[in-house]
């Protein structure tokens, strides 16, 4: 019941955040620079062309009115189509404007559900490799402050964090594909070609979680419940993993979904440097070439992803501290 | 034969700080601890006292280092032992309360659990289903209602008195030989911490355990104790039966101690006598209620009903206490009465202007008569200010004389609270507790108010500092004509300071009388509890086992209609479920929300138990 009445607040309020956003952005994109319907004929258009398209895709209604159109069509799950991609592969920016294929737009959703997967799947790989890397490090420092374990996580997180990913992703491909051949690192082929750009991302992200789980497990061991822990008779190994982890882990969830956006940010940059064809890539393209609808798409997509992981963070905090209220 | 019942036996135990050689925070300490015994300790603050609990199941951390001496447990001495045979000692065999019995358990994790990973970890061969029900078991021997559900409940949804029972739960679960109870009656209400005396009273009978009691309260200890040692700078200076303690002592530090005691009853003792002047406040009638969202519900509120209809005059120049335990509603009174907030019913008069008609000029006027004081001396004050900007501030904000005339006022304050002027232009840091509370007074001297109102203002103060910031608040009454309010738990300060006293119950003045008629001869049977509960050395007008109260306050949620008292009180009628008694005048003067008030006299001696 509880459960219920959280998850209906929580939903309503997620759609309003994604309507601000889709407003926002639909309403930025209509004040850069660029008509939409001069993008999409092609420079080569005449201007009878160009007017006739805007007419065809209703740009000359107010903003208002064609944001409530696109409205209309996301509850049908219609986002759009391309401006420039073709169903078949290959964007079509070059070809002539009275060129047929050029009615053959793929559509938005169709892109993004092919990609979201891939991206999906290297945050998530990104997160498991971040958190093997930090718990360690992290767990110990909290552990030992001021000793050994927690200038070498101090030291360690202060090197990652000064590691641009993109350095460093073009160092590990030389390694790993070219001196050493054991990982590939460009394109898509398999779930090998995933580890190298999780790895990547994993260490940009590892020095947030190094830093929050040692700060906070140094909190919490100073707390009296833990302090009290062995006259009560527990032994020390379980008071650190079922009591101080545990109580860490809340500090942890937090970080998870308020740094979200950086793990994004950093999954565009490193899909771009390891060609991934991902959702990171699509969006690129999108911006350079001005393809609006996928623009739209993709940012009402992310931050439906913001939305669904906050809930399920805080609800996953709420399970392990039932002082927070959900 | 007694000899063999001896279970614990220290023998010099000397503790000190690893980056001090010299230091010495215990010294020497030896005693013997005999199966059934209660072995009482008190000490003050800083006196080494939960060092010593931690030290004797060498439970130190650092700076503090064990530098000689020995425990010794069953023919072993724990000091010498390895912490894998320890742990199969420590929490099994020797129990261990703490002063902090919120904090003494992870927060999120249900306390049956907790036992159970207690239990386990102690004794690896039992299983889960045998811990639990001897959870379940010992749950219900200290008498926690419902323990099936509470069970299931997490440390946050307890009162303090309800967790303490889950943690001497956690101790004497495993039935140990040895129990040790440090200082845990200290946060809790008197008539909570009452009830647990009795119960660890009834518990060494039940469980046959030899319990080391430390107190920082020479009273409490005295009613539990067979024997008490008295600690001072980490040594014991006395050991002795509480009688021989308190009837002849032998040290001076003993002496001392006692002779700092406040009393409360006896010969000679009385309260200030209230006096007949104008009156300076009325309260008449204020409610406040707060709605709180329901946990975990959509648009469920709960209506916290903090203040219910509360009517109080306060005259000139005298000291009025407000008693009452924690959740009485004393705080929110405490709200209204300095108009931080404002009531949703009723009304407050100052000197005749009702607070709730003044424009906001005049009421910033008239605030500046009315001074709030908190009891925290640390948070309440900036750390970069220099002491006298903090004193000027006040008039700085209100612009009530010329710039050049707030220094010489502010230094006439420091004067009066009897703070050194030399400290003008220096910072807070490093100035003890009662030299910051002096800071607050004189920020609230100088804007010249005429009623000073002290929400716990004196209880983190010790005695010596205590009686000091009262005769400061003495004189100033005495050249100024002040008035105080008093709120405080401390019922030995309100005997001795306030000339009436209002006893608050889940939101209401039960009883306001004059101290002499309240402490001598209260009408109602909260106010009699109370009074039973408090530990005192004194003898009691009213026995406290006839009076000790069962169980805590109902929720401010959920009042029970008729008397809201009435669940708790031992004289309760079938009239009090139906009517909800009015405040009836007493013959003194006084007033009484009960039945049985106003009723013949006989009735009332009877209920008075004479
Ligand atoms: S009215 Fe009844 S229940 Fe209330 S205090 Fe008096 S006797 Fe007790």
């Amino acid at each position: 019941m509880y459960l219920l009445n959280f998850l209906i607040r929580r939903v309503l309020q997620g759609l309003v955040v994604l309507l601000i956003v889709s407003f926002a952005i639909f309403a930025l994109l209509r004040v850069v620079p660029g008509d939409p319907a001069r993008l999409i004929v092609g420079g080569m258009a005449p201007d009878e062309v160009v007017v006739q398209k805007a007419e065809e895709l209703g740009l000359n209604d107010p903003i208002v009115v064609q944001y409530v159109r696109y409205l209309g069509d996301l509850a049908r799950g219609d986002l759009g189509n391309s401006f420039f991609r073709p169903k078949s592969g290959a964007t079509v920016g070059a070809a002539a404007y009275d060129d047929p294929s050029r009615n053959e737009r793929a559509e938005v959703l169709d892109l993004i559900l092919e990609r979201i997967p891939l991206t999906l799947q290297l945050a998530g790989l990104s997160v498991v490799f971040a958190l093997i890397i930090s718990f360690p490090l992290g767990v110990a420092a909290g552990l030992n402050p001021g000793k050994w374990q927690d200038r070498l996580a101090f030291f360690s997180g202060s090197v990652f964090v000064s590691l641009p990913n993109f350095w460093l992703g073009i160092v590990l491909a030389q390694l790993f594909s070219i001196k050493l051949g054991i990982l590939p690192s460009i394109g898509y082929k398999g779930f090998e070609y995933t580890i190298l750009p999780a790895f990547v991302l994993a260490i940009g992200i590892s020095p947030f979680i190094i830093r929050t789980l040692s700060v906070s497990i140094a909190q919490i061991m100073h707390e009296e419940f833990i302090a009290v822990a062995p006259l009560r008779g527990l032994k020390r190994p379980r008071i650190v993993v079922a009591h101080a982890i545990r109580n860490a882990s809340i500090p942890l969830l937090n970080l998870f979904g308020i740094q979200l956006g950086i793990l994004l940010g950093g999954v565009l940059v490193v899909e771009l440097i390891f060609d991934y064809p991902g959702l990171g890539r699509l969006t690129i393209n999108a911006v350079l070439q001005r393809d609006f609808p996928i623009i739209q798409g993709v940012a009402i997509f992310i931050s439906a992803i913001f939305v669904f992981i906050n809930i399920a963070v805080d609800l996953a905090a709420s399970f392990i501290d039932p002082r927070l209220e959900y | 034969m007694s000899e063999d019942k001896t279970v614990l036996c220290v023998r010099d135990l000397t503790v000190g700080l690893d980056n001090d050689p010299a230091a010495r925070i215990l010294d020497g300490i030896s005693f013997d601890l005999k199966s059934g015994e209660i072995l009482g300790l008190i000490g003050e603050a800083g006196s080494g006292k939960t060092v010593l609990a931690r030290a004797l199941v060498k439970g130190l951390g650092a700076p503090l280092v064990t530098r000689s001496g020995a425990v010794h447990y069953k023919g072993a001495d724990l000091l010498g032992l390895s912490e894998r045979k320890l742990s199969k000692i420590r929490g099994k065999e020797i129990g261990y309360i703490g002063a902090n019995p919120q904090g003494s358990l992870d927060p999120t994790i249900p306390v049956g659990n907790q036992i159970v990973e207690k239990l386990l970890s102690v004794s690896p061969g039992m299983s889960r289903k045998a811990a639990t029900e001897r959870a379940l078991e010992v749950l219900a021997a200290v008498r926690i209602p419902s323990p099936e559900v509470r069970f299931h409940e997490y440390p946050f949804q307890f009162s303090g008195g309800m967790m303490q029972r889950v943690m001497i739960v956690d101790a004497l679960v495993t039935n140990p030989a040895v129990l040790i109870a440090d200082n845990i009656t200290q946060p809790l209400d008197v008539t909570v911490a009452a009830q647990i005396i009795r119960l660890i009273r009834d518990l060494r009978e039940q469980f046959s355990t030899a319990i080391l009691f430390i107190s920082s309260s020479l009273p409490v200890a005295e009613t539990v104790a067979d024997e008490v040692m008295v600690l001072q700078s980490g040594r014991i200076v006395e050991k002795a039966t509480p009688t021989a303690l308190v009837q002849n002592p032998q040290h001076d530090y003993t002496k001392s101690l006692l002779s700092r005691l406040p009393r409360i009853w006896g010969e000679g003792i009385s309260g200030p006598e209230a006096a007949d002047t104008r009156t300076l406040m009325t309260v008449e009638d204020v409610h406040r209620t707060y709605f709180v969202r329901k946990k975990g519900s959509f648009r469920g509120v709960n209506a916290v009903q903090a203040v219910r209809g509360v009517t109080l005059d306060i005259r000139e120049g005298e000291n009025i206490g407000i008693v009452g335990e924690s959740g009485c509603g004393k705080s929110t009174l405490t709200r209204l009465l300095a108009w931080l907030e404002s009531p949703q019913a009723g009304s407050i008069r100052f000197a005749g202007q009702d607070l709730s008609k003044l424009g906001a000029k005049d009421l910033t006027k008239l605030r500046q008569s009315f001074q709030l004081l908190l009891q925290d001396p640390y948070s309440s004050l900036p750390s970069r200010m220099p002491i006298g900007r903090i004193i000027a501030e006040p008039l700085l904000i209100h612009g009530l004389c010329k710039r050049s005339e707030i220094r010489g006022r502010v230094l006439a304050a420091m004067r009066e609270v009897g703070l050194d002027p030399a400290l003008e232009n220096q910072l807070t840091v490093g100035l003890s507790a009662g030299q910051r509370q002096r800071i607050n007074i004189a920020r609230a001297l100088v804007l010249e108010p005429r009623l000073m109102i002290l929400d716990e203002t004196l209880s983190a103060l010790d005695q010596v500092e205590q009686s000091k910031l009262f005769e400061v608040f003495d004189r100033l009454q005495k050249t100024h004509g002040f008035t105080y309010i008093f709120i405080s738990h401390d019922m030995a300060l309100v005997r001795k300071v306030c000339h009436r006293v209002a006893v608050m119950y889940l939101g209401r003045i039960v009883e306001f009388a004059d101290n002499n008629a309240l402490f001598d001869n209260p009408a109602h049977p909260y106010s009699r509890a109370l009074l039973s509960a408090v530990p005192t050395l004194d003898d009691h007008p009213f026995s406290s086992d006839e009076y000790l109260l069962e169980g805590e306050p109902p929720s401010p949620v959920h009042i029970p209609p008729g008397c809201s008292f009435r669940s708790r009180c031992p004289l309760a009628q079938e009239i009090c479920g139906r009517v909800d008694p009015v405040a009836q005048v007493l013959p003194g003067g006084g007033s009484a929300m009960c039945h049985l008030v106003g009723q013949d006299a006989p009735a009332r001696s009877l209920a008075a138990g004479k």
